[in-house]
């Protein structure tokens, strides 16, 4: 628990210093932290999801230099609310997994910019969601899919072998 | 188990509540301090591994990058190389034919200048190709010299080359005498490539060692007075009626590339026209 957990905050972050830039589409770059924390709530449960989201949105939170706790507060919630549903979902199918995340990255822009919001967050609502929070989405949906497949692909793999 | 999980979510989004409203009542450092001696240290390790993973990238690039330039400079080397080759054999062959001009120019003769364009070297036979024959008046038996000296004769015309005897050839043999002491004689080839004189023993007295062989002109087919050779050594046999001298040829057979065919009036003295043999 405690090293998947480290492996999230750590993987996630590295990852998110490093591919982040890298695979910046068009201004457009995915929020790979949120991505690893979906992933791993649905396979370790909600306890996972709620720390991991916890631990690596604070990061987000200090590295971003904006307010503390807002993507803390989201992720955690993220990922405790999807390790919780992870169960019931039927999540091996691409054609889930990419709207989940999308859906999954709609819903955790909506929260930040609410919480944001309440501390007189000044851009607009329909600017913000068009141009930052939904091509995220889309991104993260695309790319988590991408790495789901991926596992698996491994995990085929590493069974026939 | 469910309360626990409740608990832990409560106790996470407490903690985040109390950080936004800590910054939220215009005390964001503290909160951003309180945090900041948390994260710190996950940062700077996370912008360790991020300075080494692209350092070790970075390498990796710049090691791809020498890689591919050395095998670019390799080629380029490579491309000078060739291209310093061709230089220096342009700048040999430019030379070659500037004598080869200077000669055809300063000879009362007529003659033809022709490549070879193949070798004969085996024992038996020993003769060289030149790229003119019947469409360019090339007739049997006319010389063939270079501006060294005498190269030998055709022997064979065909409809766009001609076969040339060298003088080295075993069936060869040239009038010639000893430009010094006009000892007449003959030179032959020799099966193992080299030239020997053949004289009498009478008209020989004096001959030496380094003394310059040339074409006699007597026969008709070689102009009189083009260098043949140089005596190496003498092979006095006694009360013989002929001696033998060995020569060493003024014409290395072996390399020439650029030659002239006497296509004209054969009777003339060349002596002055060609420089005093060197070596020996």
């Amino acid at each position: 628990m405690r090293g998947l957990l480290a492996l999230t905050v750590f993987g996630g972050g590295i990852a998110h210093a490093t591919l982040a830039p890298a695979l910046r589409i068009a201004d457009v770059a995915p929020d790979i932290p949120l991505i690893v924390v979906v992933l791993l709530a649905l396979r370790r449960g909600p306890e996972f999801g709620c720390i991991g989201g916890f631990a690596a949105g604070l990061l987000q939170d200090t590295a971003g230099g904006g307010l503390v706790g807002v993507q803390a507060l989201t992720k955690s919630l993220i990922g405790f609310a999807i390790g919780t549903a992870g169960g019931r979902l039927w999540v091996s199918q691409p054609l889930v997994q990419v709207p989940g995340l999308v859906l999954l990255s709609l819903v955790e822009g909506l929260a930040r910019y609410a919480l944001l919001k309440l501390f007189h967050f000044p851009a607009p609502f329909g600017e913000l969601m068009l141009y930052v929070v939904l091509p995220q989405a889309l991104y993260n949906g695309f790319l988590g899919a991408a790495l789901v497949l991926a596992l698996a692909w491994t995990q085929t793999q590493r069974g026939a072998s | 188990m469910r309360v626990r999980r409740v608990f832990l979510l409560a106790v996470t989004l407490a903690v985040c509540l109390v950080l936004l409203t800590i910054q939220g009542r215009g005390q964001e450092s503290r909160a951003a301090d309180l945090v900041a001696v948390v994260t710190t240290p996950v940062q700077r390790a996370l912008a360790a591994l991020h300075r080494g993973a692209f350092g070790a990238w970075s390498t990796y690039v710049e090691w791809k990058n020498v890689r591919a330039e050395n095998r670019r400079l390799r080629e380029e080397v490579r491309q000078l190389r060739v291209n310093a080759l061709v230089v220096s054999e342009t700048a040999g062959e430019n030379h070659r034919l500037r004598r080869l001009l200077g000669l055809r120019d300063s000879l009362p003769l007529q003659t033809l200048a022709g490549e070879i364009i193949a070798r004969e070297w085996g024992g038996w036979v020993r003769s060289l190709t030149v790229n003119r024959g019947r469409g360019d008046d090339v007739q049997r038996l006319i010389a063939v010299i270079s501006p060294d000296g005498l190269v030998g004769r055709v022997v064979d015309v065909r409809p766009g080359s001609a076969v040339v005897q060298v003088l080295t050839d075993p069936a060869s043999t040239v009038g010639a005498h000893v430009l010094r002491t006009r000892t007449p004689g003959i030179v032959e080839g020799e099966p193992r490539g080299t030239l020997r004189f053949k004289y009498m023993a009478r008209d020989g007295a004096g001959l030496e060692v380094g003394d310059v062989v040339v074409s006699s002109g007597q026969g008709g087919v070689f102009p009189r007075g083009i260098p043949i050779g140089r005596v190496r050594s003498i092979d006095d046999r006694g009360s013989a009626l002929f001696h033998y001298a060995a020569l060493a040829p003024v014409v290395d057979f072996a390399r020439i590339d650029e030659v002239l065919l006497v296509i004209g009036d054969r009777g003339k003295d060349l002596t002055a026209f060609f420089p005093a043999p060197t070596g020996g």
